[in-house]
């Protein structure tokens, strides 16, 4: 493999990696918005959850090339926002289920004594119910943020910007290094980002962590 | 000055859709700065009735008073706040430490962040819990510490009326007793006005100032002091609930001051032979002789053949005393302290103290005795007597 494509190209590196971040992100960020009242409804109105379970799974399983190509063609264009709905609604098949399980797991007599000294259903939610759902919803996160990094390469091939592009690129031109630094990169975003949820669940849930330091 | 805070159930009956009752048409009233217990057995709808209070349950029918005011007309939320809760499980907020647990309801009341907090450490201190815990979480906790937590977060707001339902049940044995004579000690500092549900009978009468008796059906079987659940069951369902010894522990209730007590008997560790047989001289029935020291309290006791064995020169002190055993203190213990002595004697006598643990005087089986008939003339009423007699309890056919 030739290397010398590299040092010149360190720029476009860098310039693709955030993009390539941006498209795989944004979708998580917007993912989990969505997730977050699609759950809550779901545990509170348990007949809502298979279907709403069923068309987020159902969206999964629509082939993404698929998606951005109808994206870009018809929809949205060729711009990266074309990448960034698809990419979220994939990821509503790991946080939605996430969401409500992480919900449907606070003890229920911890649901009852937060009833009991006075929460409203919004507080108790809020200050409660969510809070003790964080681990599981942190690794929904993961999950979904992992996929979403890789897939986001599919985009790229598809012209819509990121890591994908060096591969469209690099294989046209026969830059094999190009190729390889795609690869390389893309790895190493999702190893960086996961090390990060890593961190801010720990930050955010010192009595989770002090329980897995108890229990080793 | 000290508000009423009774609450009062006014012909309450819950009933579900599929037409369990779970309370039928129950009324009571739980006096201000008492602990009123709920038993029963399971499904006899103690907890309902508990559940009423803070309106986890609302009734079918019927009203649930607090200080004379229907609580309906407050919000839930806003009634909550003002009521204490404990729960079996605890259930303390696993992703909030210690203090901000206990500090709950006074966030919840919009309280100063630092006073809710000082708070919160003092009530530890007052549950027993020391200062260093904190900032620890839940789980770091064992489940008996969890619970003073749990009582803690129910003292947090300082709310005139508590629910406890089965608060002691889930932890062993050992801590339970430890939980429930702090609880006393807590109660007579607090004077919360308390409900108070448990299955167990024991639980129920050592902890309760008054005790309602539930049974499946949500129905309210009998509601009497603790004593006179003993000396009286309304039927034979309560009877067979509060079980076996109920004559025995009914002795707990009656304090041993009326028991004759001699002291002709008491000798001095540092007495002689020739005392010794003095004393004896002076002695009813078995010829036993306690031993004190120089502050009358009690060494030993000296049965007459040892007190014969010693020798000219010697004192009573140096002879082969028996153990004491258990000794009761005069006006404090119960009746039934004294007769756990004297079982537990070698000399079939019971000691007397006093605050300090010096000897007023021995009681014999037959000065217990005659304490004994009195709390029976006193506390069984004739009908209670005489139900064996009652027809609807068929002798069997050719009988004794």
């Amino acid at each position: 493999m030739e290397w010398q494509w590299l040092p010149g190209h360190l720029d476009d590196l860098a310039t693709a990696t955030a993009q390539h971040l941006q498209l795989a992100l944004l979708p998580v960020v917007l993912g989990l918005i969505i997730s977050l009242p699609l759950g809550i409804v779901s545990v509170r109105w348990r007949w809502t959850y298979p279907p709403i379970f069923g068309i987020a799974n159902l969206l999964y399983a629509i082939p993404s090339i698929a998606l951005f190509v109808f994206m870009s063609q018809y929809v949205t264009g060729l711009s990266v926002v074309s990448a960034i709905i698809p990419l979220a609604l994939f990821t509503l098949s790991v946080l939605v289920p996430n969401v409500v399980d992480g919900l449907k797991q606070v003890p229920d007599p911890v649901r009852q004594a937060a009833t009991a000294v006075g929460f409203g259903t919004l507080r108790r939610l809020m200050q409660v119910e969510l809070p003790i759902a964080v681990p599981v919803i942190v690794a929904g996160i993961r999950v979904a943020t992992v996929a979403s990094i890789s897939l986001g390469s599919v985009a790229g091939i598809m012209g819509l910007g990121g890591l994908g592009e060096l591969f469209q690129d690099g294989q046209q031109r026969d830059i094999p290094s190009e190729v390889f630094a795609g690869i390389v990169l893309t790895i190493l975003l999702a190893f960086v980002c996961d090390v990060i949820l890593v961190l801010v669940q720990r930050a955010l849930t010192p009595w989770s962590r002090a329980r897995k330091g108890a229990a080793a | 000055m000290r508000e009423d805070h009774l609450i009062t159930f006014d012909h309450v009956t819950k009933r579900y859709a599929d037409g369990t009752v779970a309370l039928d048409d129950f009324t009571l009233e739980c006096p201000t700065g008492e602990i009123t217990v709920f038993v029963g057995t399971s499904g006899g709808g103690k907890t309902t009735a508990l559940r009423t209070i803070n309106r986890m349950v609302d009734p079918t029918s019927g009203r649930v008073l607090i200080d004379g005011q229907d609580i309906k007309e407050k919000s839930p939320a806003e009634l909550r706040r003002g009521i204490g809760y404990v729960i079996q499980q605890v259930g303390l907020f696993p992703h909030r430490t210690i203090r901000d647990n206990i500090a709950t309801v006074p966030y919840l009341l919009g309280w100063d962040k630092a006073k809710a907090r000082t708070t919160a450490m003092e009530l530890m201190q007052r549950v027993g819990l020391p200062a260093s815990m904190a900032k620890r979480y839940p789980f770091q906790l064992s489940g008996g510490q969890q619970q003073r937590v749990g009582v803690a977060r129910a003292l947090a707001a300082d709310p005139p009326v508590m629910l406890m339902d089965e608060p002691f049940s889930a932890v062993d044995p050992v801590v339970r007793a430890e939980l429930q004579q702090e609880f006393l000690r807590l109660q007579s500092e607090l004077h919360k006005t308390i409900v108070f549900v448990t299955h167990d009978v024991d639980e129920a009468i050592r902890l309760g100032d008054h005790i309602a008796v539930f049974r499946t059906g949500g129905e309210l079987v009998q509601h009497a002091t603790p004593a006179d659940l003993l000396a009286n069951p309304a039927d034979d369902f309560v009877a067979s609930f509060i079980g076996r010894d109920r004559g025995i522990r009914l002795l707990s209730f009656h304090t041993a001051d009326d028991i004759a007590l001699h002291d002709s008997a008491v000798v001095p560790a540092s007495a002689t032979r020739t005392d010794a047989r003095a004393a004896l001289a002076g002695v009813d029935g078995e010829p036993w002789l306690l031993i004190v020291d120089d502050a009358r309290r009690p060494v030993g006791w000296l049965s007459a053949e040892s007190a014969d064995a010693v020798p000219e020169s010697g004192t009573l002190g140096d002879a082969g005393l028996l153990p004491i055993g258990n000794t009761f203190q005069v006006g404090v213990d119960p009746l039934r302290s004294a007769l756990d002595s004297s079982v537990l004697s070698p000399s079939g006598r019971a000691v007397g103290v006093d605050a300090d643990g010096a000897v007023l005087g021995v009681a014999t089986q037959a000065d217990l005795a005659a304490a004994i008939r009195a709390v029976a003339a006193g506390d069984l009423h004739p009908h209670a007597l005489d139900r064996a007699g009652e027809p609807d309890e068929p002798e069997p056919a050719g009988g004794a």
